[in-house]
Parts: C-alpha cells; structure tokens; sequence
C-alpha cells in the first residue's frame, strides 16, 4: 500500500462510529525507535521525490520540500533525534502534515503501519530522558507489545528552525 | 501527643540509625539512602528516546507510568554491559522527574546504619570525588561509598569509577 491510499483509507474509516474512543496513529520508524502520529493532520504520506536539499551528513534539521510547485518546510527527524545513519535508507518517507495552520514535511526512516490506540492511556515523555522540547511530544504510548512515543505535530511546527525557513 | 512528644525527646538524644540501600556497581558496594527509594524492580529493556541525555537508557512502564531510565555504569564511565543489569531502582524526590529508574549491577540488602559508622569522604574515592558522596563507611570488612545520588545524576561532570 502506498503511503496516499493509506491516508485516504483511514481517512473513510474515521467516519465510522468511534470505537471506544479509539484514535488512528501513523506509526513510523526513526532510527530504532517506532514513533506515531494521530492521523488528524496527516495529509499524505510521500516519497522522496519532492525532497530538496538532502546533503551528505552532517545534515540541517530543517531544508525544504518540493510539493505542487511549493516549497514547504522539512524538518528532518533522523538528524533532530540524533538518530540518523550514513544516509537516507531507500524506506525513507516525508509525512505532509498541517500543523500550526501551514503545511510541513516531516522526514522518517520508514513508514511502519496504522494502528488504534486509546487516548486515556497517554503517558507523558519523562523530561529526564530526552533532552529534545516536550513541546515535540504529545506522550507516550503502549500498542500491543511495544511502547510508541507520539510526535506532537504543532510543537514541531513551532521550532525555532521552521520559524527561519520562512524568514 | 505525650507518646509522640516523648518518642521525639528519645529521638534528639539517640541518633537515628539510617536506613540504606546497598547495591554493588563493577563490583563496588554503594548506598543510597532508603528515603528515596520506591521500590526495585527487575532490569526491563528500555525504549529509546530520542536525543537522550549521556547516562539515560530511556524509558520503561511501569504499573501505567513512564519512567527515565538513568544508567549508573555508563554514568561512572563504564563500559557496558557489565556483570549483570539485574535491576531497576525507582527513585522519588530528586530533582527530576517525579519517579526515576537507577540501572544498577546488583541490589545487595537494606541496612540499618548508625550515623557514627558514616566517615567523612576523603577528597576522592574509587576515582569519584568527594562532592558527590555523603560519606563511607565500612559495614561487615567492605567499603561502602554512600552517594549523593541526586548530585550524581544531575550534573554533567565526566566520572570515571577506578576498578
């Protein structure tokens, strides 16, 4: 399945009854680690076609993506999370989301599978174990047999490096 | 309130013994105090987070909660894995987190100590200095080093544990 019919599929079935308040989440991979991100902002899931400005390492957290004759912000989260290899893995996929009203890319290693996820039992991120903002992070998670950490889409949007791509 | 203001009376003139934690690291005995130890648990693999501190493994559940885990071997300038990372001590009341998780190579035993046994540290001991520890002591022929924890794990001064 690629990464636009993915969206869209999940998109019909959030029309359904809610599920015992169930939540849709992306779950991707970063290195490895798998994070997720609640489908609501999630416009589409792309390859890296569109992607401009993707250097040999040490690589910026911030460049730029091409989409429909646009150039949008692409925060690179491999290198944001101190999690990035050589280079860019041939999984890798850029998550187009909506966040603080703006389109924004968001670059990960490989784009995992949707999943269902109870919003009560959100944890909060110990702010002893990353030394990234808490604001890039809605919590934490159990699905099934592993813990995911949820990315917060508006708190990415919010960092100081998509502030100076527009400027 | 006669019984409590007396059993305090009691108290101002017999120091009270102190209750410890002893565990061992790379085959050193250390202790903390019991205060801030919640409970010990069995080593669980930790989830990665992302840009984690030095000496943090990540998170682990705990009974619904997420815990920092904080790698005491690492913290010392060990390499890794050691002996055996056979359990997590969850501490409370630093200044951390609420509750955080103490990767440690063997809990050893909980001890009564009286407060006269505890020896000022001299300026460095196994190679840590002395502004990290309470005091040292030897309890049954080993030295035991007692640890200002929260002052281990909150600053960022390199450590190296002499073996």
């Amino acid at each position: 399945m690629n990464g636009r019919q993915l969206v869209k599929a999940q998109g019909r079935s959030r029309g359904a009854a809610p599920a015992a308040a169930r939540e849709k989440v992306l779950l991707f991979r970063i290195g490895e680690a798998v994070y997720g991100i609640g489908i609501g902002g999630l416009w589409e899931v792309l390859p890296l076609d569109g992607v401009t400005g993707l250097p040999t390492p040490p690589h910026q957290v911030c460049t730029s993506l091409a989409y429909r004759g646009r150039t949008l912000p692409l925060i690179r989260l491999p290198e944001l999370f101190e999690a990035s290899g050589t280079a860019v893995p041939p999984s890798a996929r850029v998550l187009l989301i909506h966040a603080l009203g703006r389109p924004l890319g968001l670059l990960v290693d490989e784009v995992l599978e949707m999943t269902d996820i109870d919003p009560r039992r959100i944890g909060s991120v110990p702010s002893a174990a990353t030394q990234l903002s808490p604001a890039f992070f809605r919590g934490i998670v159990r699905d099934s047999d592993r813990v995911v950490i949820l990315l917060n889409g508006d708190g990415l949007a919010g960092m100081a490096d998509v502030a100076a791509f527009d400027a | 309130m006669s019984g409590t203001a007396g059993t305090k009376a009691k108290e101002s003139a017999a120091p009270t013994a102190l209750q410890m934690l002893f565990f061992e690291v790379a085959g050193k005995a250390f202790a903390l105090d019991l205060v801030l130890v919640d409970r010990v648990i069995e080593a669980l693999a930790p989830v990665r987070t992302p840009r984690r501190p030095a000496f943090v493994d990540g998170v682990i559940e705990d009974r619904g909660r997420y815990l920092a885990v904080f790698n005491l071997r690492r913290r010392f300038g060990l390499p890794e894995p050691g002996r055996s990372h056979t359990a997590i001590v969850l501490l409370r009341g630093l200044d951390l987190d609420p509750l955080i998780g103490l990767t440690v190579d063997r809990v050893l035993q909980v001890l009564s100590v009286a407060p006269d046994v505890i020896l000022t540290p001299p300026p460095r001991v196994f190679g840590i200095r002395a502004e990290y520890l309470h005091g040292v002591a030897n309890i049954s022929g080993w030295p035991v080093v007692w640890l200002d924890i929260a002052k281990v794990l909150t600053t960022t001064e390199p450590m190296t544990l002499l073996q």
